[in-house]
This record gives structure tokens, C-alpha cells and sequence, in this order.
């Protein structure tokens, strides 16, 4: 056996162990996950840059196309077209506040992956775990296609595709294909497929649970399959124009982007665009026929195609809008799927929050007011009236109340708020509003960041695995 | 029943499967119930009738079991609605929050009506029988203390008994209560 075939087959055996109480088996859907004859073919790379520290540490591992930036250690993982970005981790001397207690970093924070399987997996953010401020730990976990691992620690769990953890430590825990969870910390829970979950214990508790018949047109997951569904066919219909900014070393350089912006090196750019100054549009994005106006951002994983942003736009990991109009400062979150036709455009007023992974799929024009906030399924202007609210109407909600498949408990105000300070955050943290040399952020920074690829060992028991390596400044 | 206690055996007071309700995956509610009430008329060993049915696979495996509460369960409308309610226990919604809810699809749907009963009666078992958990089992051959510590740490009305990997019988707490209490007024004179 080849070792990249006993190095997978150890990680499928440490998640059951840890999942063993919750009855869940991985095998299954790990045996069709990665195709061993593909993991030579695709080089890793990282970034060098002035602004975050460097170090890498790759340790019996295979990285096929995977990127690494800041300060990362992978052991004993297996590591497919994933992202690892290390550019928000904490640094020596900050002080960050939890409750009651004050914690000062006495080290860079590292990300690091131990005995882990990702596949097109993105790992952003930082830990927010306060028992382990400095260590950003991946741990006998694997996550399947398009799975975001934000700011959330994890030791011994299953993210089915499209499934996102953010800001939540999260032990022996399976989380279902298209959920998102954010809960500072969970358990030994087992979360259904289209689970939507933002709870802030003591604050708000907003919980929508996806009808699992129609969500399965969009994703699905069954043993020995390789994940299908309208998602995954939207994503490979466009892959050929990834594989050909992968393939080129010197790409052309697009003049019509301000210097205030960043286009990434690996994002695909399609006639015609238009992006205006302090636009970030990260690696993996797929812009076609789009307008992006002042401080409005991509990010990874991202598809926007003829469509028009005004500007300030938050668009998180994995979001994708089609034929749609967006107003200033619509938050679209992690993988959600706006998708209008030609005939039948979305329109999205200003200042609205599209909740994570909500599904908009429409053959009639649909216009969602401005300051609302969407969740869900919406498939037509009934489905909108029941998955939807304003956000001032939220914000007067003092106790509990039940909308259609949603559920919430707590001050509205206070869920209004959280993501208000998010979406304003995220804007700083890009570079959103630069002006004059001031509140740079990741979209000028990323202009002074250069590439370096290493390739696997492409003969032998090696197959795949790439060399131990260790990369300092 | 004093003899028993001397044995500290689970196999002494456990029923055996064969003099139990069993049905196999794929029966209705109805017959399920029906089941269990034949077996309550055959069964005149012990003075507590059966109150739950086990759910066998093709292969005689026991898969699950129906208990008074399960079938109960099973008769309110909706009782998928009903399940997704209690799975919010796990997502932090308090119980009032619950309660709450369950007032409301309460409202909904009346359980004692000829429409909903009928409707009830077609459920399959495999439905809403509820899966053994890997406490609820226990060795014919183990003591009654290792018995009682898992009713009692489990809240179970019953365990599984096992001679190797086969379910061969079915300690139920009323045996294993009367035997216990018969033993502790038995000391007392």
C-alpha cells in the first residue's frame, strides 16, 4: 500500500474513533472523497509577505493544490485544493478579553493541522477558543468539498460539503452538508444537513432547519458518492477556467483595476468588469460580467456574474450571486446562492443581511426592500414574506418568536447589532474604507504579496506526499 | 423468589424472548398493539403484564423496541413536527421556548379524533420505535447490581439481555423491583 493510501486510511480511522458515540462512520463518504491519482498533479503554494509572518511546516503530508499564507504546521494530513489563510491570526503581545478575563498572547498564533483530511476546504479567521489563544487547531477532522473552518478550532469531527463553522470550538461533532454553525463552542452534536444556527448564549438564539427534500436538488450526500447537486454542477460547469489560471505561471494583468484594489492572482476574471477603489477580490473568486463598486469584496470561493454591487458589499466565502443588483452594503453570507435568471433579475435593496448559506432560486423577478433580513429557502415572493423580516421589526423582538421554519429566541436588537458590527469589521479587515493611505487592509496588502509552489514526489511509495519541509522568513 | 436473589443472575428473572411481544419491521401500529395485548392474555408467569413490543428485523434481530410512551408519541399528529421540537433542547432554546411551541402545534391537531386515530393505526413501527442504546444492554450472565446501575443511570423500563451477540431475553424493571423489595422485607422479619 502506498503511504498516501495508509496516511488516509489512519486519518478515516481517528475521526470514527472520536466520532464513535454520535454512531457516525465516515468511511463511506471519505472512500469516494479523494482520488489518489489526482493528488500528484497539483502543486502547493504559499505567500510571502511583509505584512504576516512566515512559517510553514509540512510534515508527512500531501498538499495538492492547496494554499498556505502566515503561520501554518500540517502533520500527518491530507490537504486537497484547500485554502489555509493565516493573514487574520493573532500575534505576540495582543490582548484579547473573554468574559471576565483578560489574555495576553505570549506567542504568534499558528494555524495547525494534525492527522486531518480537507478537501477545497477554507480555513480563515482566527482561534476564539480562550483555552488556546495561540494554537488554531485542526485535529483528527476531515471536511468535504467547499467546507468553511472560520475562526473555529476542531478536534475530532465531520463537515459534510458546504458546511461552515465559524467562530465555534467544535468537538466529536458532524456537522451536516450546508449548515452553518456559529456557537462559540459544541459538543458531541450531531447537526442535520441545511442547519442554520447563530446562537450567543445569554443574547439570541436564531435557528432555521432547511426543508431536507429540496435541499437535497442543491446539495447531496450519500454514501460512496462524491457529493452532487445543483451547487456542485454550478461550480464544475466553470472549473475549466480555474484549471487555466492554475496552469499559467504569468497570467495578463487586467489594467482597469485601481490601485487601491486587489485582484488576486488566482481569481478568474471574465469580460467585462468594472471595479472601482478598495475592492478585494480574493483567490478562487469567479467574477464574469460584473460591477463591483467602492470597497465591495469577493472572497474566496466566491461567484459573481452579471451582476452589480453598488459598493461596501460584503461577499463571504462562498457566496454567489447571479443576474442580481445589489444596493450599498449588502452582507451576503458564506455560501449562500443567489440565483436569478435573465429574465427574472434579483434585486436587493441597500443595507440588507442575506443570513449564511440562504438559497434564493427564482423564475420571477424578485425585489427584496432594503434593510431586511433573509434567511432560507426562497423560491418566490411567498416564500420571501415568510423567510424574511425588516431589520428594524428584528430589533423590536424583545423575547421569542416562530417564522415559518425559523426559530428565535432572545433580543432581537442584540442578533441586529452582531451582525451590523460584523459587516463593518469585515470592511475594515479588507481595506474598505482606504483613504489617503490610512485603514489599509487586506486588498492594499495583498498587492506587496508574492508566490512560491512546491511540488509533490511524483514516483515511488511517495506518490503524492510532499516532501517534510520547513519555511522560514 | 428469594432463591433468585441468591443467584444475583440477570438470566434468573429476565423473560424470555420467545414469551414475549415481538413484531417485525414493516407491522402497523394497530398490530403492533394487538400483539402486545395477545402476549399480556398468554403470558400469566409473573403478575406485571408486558407493557412495550420489540421490533425484530428479517433476520430475528432485535432492531428496536415500542414502549407505552412510543406509541403514545406516535399517535400525535404531526409527531415528526413534534420531534424537531424536542431536537431544540440540543440547540440551547429553553424549555419555555418549547413548551411554548408545543402549545401552539398542540392547537393544531386534536389526538382523540376518528381521523387522526385512523391515521395513527397505519404507522409503521420502524416509524417510531426507539433504536437500543449501547447502555441498554446487559449480559444474561451479569450480576442483578450491574442490572440495576443501568436501569437506574439509563432511566430504562427495561434492558436487552445478551448470551454472546444474541438478544436472548428482556429484564424488565417491575422484576427486577419486586425481587429487590421482596429481598428487603424479607431482612426486615
Amino acid at each position: 500500500m502506498k503511504e498516501l493510501q495508509k496516511l488516509f486510511n489512519r486519518i478515516v480511522q481517528r475521526v470514527n474513533i472520536n466520532l464513535r458515540e454520535l454512531k457516525f462512520d465516515v468511511s463511506p463518504y471519505a472512500d469516494a472523497l479523494i482520488p489518489p491519482d489526482q493528488m500528484n498533479k497539483f502543486y502547493a503554494f504559499y505567500g510571502i509577505t511583509p505584512d504576516h509572518p512566515l512559517d510553514l511546516h509540512f510534515e508527512h503530508s500531501a498538499l495538492a493544490g492547496s494554499y498556505f499564507l502566515g503561520k501554518c504546521r500540517v502533520r500527518n494530513s491530507l490537504l486537497y485544493k484547500s485554502d489555509i489563510r493565516g493573514d487574520e491570526l493573532k500575534r505576540k503581545n495582543d490582548v484579547r478579553k473573554f468574559n471576565s478575563f483578560t489574555i495576553t498572547l505570549t506567542k504568534d498564533e499558528i494555524i495547525d493541522i494534525e492527522d486531518s483530511a480537507l478537501v477545497k476546504t477554507l480555513v480563515h479567521n482566527y482561534s476564539h477558543d480562550p483555552e488556546t489563544p495561540e494554537k488554531f487547531f485542526i485535529k483528527d477532522t476531515l471536511a468535504m468539498d467547499y467546507a468553511n473552518i472560520h475562526g473555529a478550532p476542531s478536534d475530532g469531527c465531520f463537515l459534510g460539503p458546504f458546511a461552515t463553522v465559524d467562530l465555534t470550538t467544535m468537538r466529536d461533532c458532524v456537522i451536516g452538508a450546508y449548515s452553518y454553525i456559529q456557537a462559540g463552542e459544541i459538543n458531541h452534536l450531531k447537526v442535520d444537513p441545511g442547519t442554520i444556527w447563530v446562537n450567543s448564549p445569554g443574547n439570541f438564539n436564531f435557528f432555521y432547519k432547511y426543508p431536507q427534500e429540496p435541499l437535497a436538488h442543491y446539495v447531496s450526500l450519500s454514501p460512496d458518492n462524491v457529493p452532487w447537486g445543483i451547487l456542485i454542477d454550478f461550480i464544475d460547469e466553470r472549473k475549466d477556467q480555474f484549471q487555466r489560471v492554475f496552469d499559467f505561471v504569468n497570467l495578463d494583468t487586467i489594467e482597469s483595476v485601481p490601485e487601491t484594489a486587489s485582484l488576486d492572482r488566482y481569481a478568474v476574471v471574465l469580460p467585462n468588469i468594472k471595479i472601482a477603489d478598495n475592492v478585494l477580490v480574493a483567490q478562487r473568486a469567479y467574477i464574469e460580467n460584473s460591477s463591483l463598486g467602492k470597497g465591495a469584496n469577493a472572497q474566496e470561493n466566491c461567484f459573481i456574474i452579471n451582476s452589480c454591487l453598488e459598493g461596501y458589499n460584503v461577499t463571504a466565502h462562498g457566496a454567489k450571486i447571479i443576474e442580481a443588483r445589489l444596493g450599498s452594503n449588502v452582507f451576503v453570507g458564506f455560501n449562500s446562492f443567489l440565483y436569478g435568471k435573465k429574465e427574472s433579475r434579483l434585486k436587493i435593496g441597500r443595507g440588507c443581511v442575506i443570513m449564511p448559506h440562504t438559497i434564493i432560486d427564482v423564475d420571477q423577478p424578485l425585489e427584496i426592500p432594503e434593510e431586511h433580513i433573509v434567511w432560507g429557502l426562497i423560491r418566490n415572493s411567498e416564500e420571501l414574506r415568510t423567510n424574511s423580516m425588516s431589520l428594524a421589526e428584528l430589533a423590536s423582538v424583545e423575547c421569542s418568536f416562530t417564522k415559518g421554519r425559523m426559530h428565535f429566541e432572545g433580543k432581537g436588537a442584540l442578533l441586529v447589532n452582531a451582525f451590523k458590527e460584523r459587516i463593518q469589521h469585515i470592511l475594515e479587515a479588507n481595506g474598505a474604507f482606504f483613504e489617503d493611505g490610512a485603514n489599509a487592509g487586506h486588498a492594499q496588502r495583498n498587492q506587496k504579496l508574492s508566490l512560491n509552489t512546491i511540488q509533490p514526489f511524483q514516483f515511488g511509495e511517495m506518490v503524492g506526499m510532499y516532501p517534510s519541509i520547513r519555511i522560514l522568513p | 423468589m428469594g432463591g433468585l436473589m441468591e443467584n444475583h443472575l440477570v438470566k434468573d428473572l429476565m423473560v424470555p424472548i420467545s414469551e414475549y411481544a415481538t413484531v417485525v419491521v414493516g407491522t402497523s401500529l394497530i398490530d403492533a398493539i394487538l400483539t402486545l395485548e395477545k402476549a399480556q392474555e398468554t403470558y400469566t408467569m409473573r403478575k406485571y403484564m408486558h407493557r412495550a413490543v420489540l421490533v425484530l428485523d428479517e433476520s430475528g434481530q432485535v432492531v428496536g423496541k415500542i414502549s407505552q410512551l412510543r406509541a403514545l408519541k406516535a399517535i400525535q399528529p404531526d409527531h415528526k413536527a413534534h420531534e424537531e421540537i424536542e431536537r431544540l433542547k440540543a440547540f440551547n432554546f429553553s424549555d419555555n421556548y418549547i413548551a411554548q411551541l408545543r402549545d401552539l402545534y398542540r392547537s393544531h391537531g386534536k389526538i382523540m379524533s376518528d381521523h387522526s386515530l385512523r391515521q395513527a393505526a397505519t404507522k409503521k413501527v420502524e416509524e417510531f420505535m426507539q433504536t437500543p442504546s449501547p447502555g441498554e444492554f446487559v449480559s444474561e450472565n451479569s450480576s442483578l447490581d450491574t442490572a440495576i446501575q443501568r436501569l437506574v443511570a439509563g432511566t430504562h423500563l427495561s434492558l436487552l439481555v445478551t448470551r454472546d451477540d444474541k438478544i436472548v431475553g428482556i429484564l424488565r424493571i417491575s422484576d427486577v423491583f419486586a425481587a429487590v423489595f421482596h429481598k428487603m422485607t424479607s431482612l426486615d422479619n
